[in-house]
């Protein structure tokens, strides 16, 4: 379980999270929502322990992510904002290197599972953008986490490739914590089994999605606009 | 730990720049050192040892300019830094992997010392300890430059700023310092400097003094850049 209690964090004098609360439980995926720096990719890495709060007090299965980083890791996997990678390796040397640090024993699952077979003895940067995003997700899945944290997964994808990750997301999603960013909204409506949004900081919108289509951009609008 | 020493050394192995900052450096030692065998007529590794420190502060900014700055810049410090492992084994690892190298490198000045020592007499004590204060004086070194190439993004900036502290280190053991500075100051000074710790070495001695120079000026910098890691802010 990830808690979130009266969480703050300041970049200087900039409020980047203000006061922020939630618990998420094993099985939930979490369509995380909010305007461009409202503060989602600052909470992802409050709870992946690769920053810390300023104020407040964060739990991954009743583990400080800071004070048992290396501990809390062990059950998550993360898909970073942009998707650094170190482009000079080839693929099955990146996710060996990744999967080596996690110990995962599911390395050649996740390559046939999140559709790599055919480019694993490719160099990264010779990668298209929707390979590559697999790359790192099927990085985040090296190990079989429990919390899986994803930062705008589809973001820069054409339409088929977001369709792909989405299947796959939905496909690996039972039996864990699923938090993912994203700014389309749609997505949030295929893939959520909740919704939070959050806006300067703080969260303005904790609960299950709209079940009418477009319900989560009109609701989105509402709450961000105010 | 050997996950990370292992993807180091094959980022250098695999890429161009690795294998010529690393066979400029051994044509240049080599050189330098074979054309001083000839001009003075005396058959002495101590030339080697003196002319290695001058390299160094070239050949291992270059080698570790890039080792963390690159991964902030291409933010792959995130990945890192998201994985079970912890900032100390990263810390290791990089330092390990450019040890090695900088052991390959130094590797390569022995073709000519090895014929040295078949067909004159050059002391083999004198060989090994010499080598071995080239070994802890570079280590330093490349703690040092692996703390600064973790202050910046700009592997241009981490080469120069490197570079300018190693230089410094090295001059303040010299006698033109000795000419410029009053006697007190220089007689406090040289004590910082690792050309005056390595000097020891080289004349075939290891003293309790260097070899706590040389480990704590490592393990400081290690120290420190494992402690600027662990900053979350």
């Amino acid at each position: 379980m990830i808690v979130l209690d009266s969480v703050f964090k300041f970049f200087a004098e900039k409020k980047a999270v203000d006061n922020l609360s939630f618990k998420a439980k094993e099985g939930e995926i979490i369509g995380f929502l909010g305007p461009n720096g409202a503060g989602k990719t600052t909470t992802m890495r409050l709870i992946l322990g690769y920053l810390k709060p300023t104020k407040g007090k964060i739990s991954i299965n009743n583990q400080d992510p800071i004070e048992n980083r290396v501990e809390v890791l062990k059950n998550c996997g993360y898909l970073p904002e942009n998707n650094p990678l170190y482009q000079e390796m080839k693929v099955r040397e990146y996710l060996d290197f990744v999967g080596k640090i996690k110990k995962a024993k599911n390395l050649e699952e996740v390559i046939n599972n999140v559709g790599l077979t055919e480019v694993v003895n490719k160099k990264i940067e010779e990668l298209s953008r929707g390979y590559k995003q697999r790359v790192g997700l099927a990085a985040a899945l090296l190990g079989n986490p429990k919390i899986l944290i994803l930062d705008e997964p589809t973001s820069g994808l054409d339409p088929i490739e977001q369709d792909k990750i989405k299947s796959l997301i939905k496909k690996i999603a039972k039996n864990k914590i699923v938090i993912f960013s994203t700014h389309i909204l749609s997505e949030v409506e295929e893939i959520a089994t909740r919704l939070i949004i959050i806006n300067k900081g703080q969260i303005v919108y904790d609960g299950k999605k709209p079940k009418e289509k477009g319900g989560v951009e009109k609701l989105f609008k509402r709450l961000v606009k105010n | 730990m050997k996950t990370v020493i292992k993807k180091e050394l094959d980022f250098y192995l695999n890429n161009p720049i690795g294998y010529i900052v690393v066979v400029l450096f051994a044509i240049f030692v080599n050189f330098f050192y074979i054309k001083d065998v000839f001009v003075s007529s005396v058959v002495s590794i101590k030339s080697l040892f003196n002319i290695l420190p001058w390299f160094l502060m070239i050949f291992i900014p270059a080698l570790s300019m890039r080792i963390f700055t690159e991964e902030k810049r291409l933010n792959t410090i995130e990945v890192l830094l998201t994985l079970p492992i912890t900032e100390k084994t990263i810390v290791l690892g990089k330092f390990f992997a450019l040890l090695i190298l900088y052991g390959i490198s130094l590797a390569l000045t022995l073709g000519f010392v090895i014929f040295l020592f078949i067909f004159s007499k050059l002391s083999l004590i004198e060989v090994l300890v010499g080598y071995l204060g080239e070994i802890l004086f570079g280590a330093s070194l490349i703690s040092l430059s692996i703390y600064i190439s973790n202050k910046t993004k700009n592997q241009l900036i981490a080469f120069f700023i490197s570079l300018l502290s190693i230089f410094f280190l090295i001059v303040i053991s010299s006698e033109f310092m000795g000419s410029v500075l009053p006697r007190i100051v220089i007689d406090n000074l040289i004590y910082f400097s690792p050309v005056y710790h390595l000097q020891n070495f080289i004349n075939g001695v290891i003293t309790l003094k260097s070899l706590v120079y040389f480990l704590s000026v490592t393990l400081l910098f290690l120290f420190l850049t494992i402690n600027d890691l662990k900053k979350r802010d």
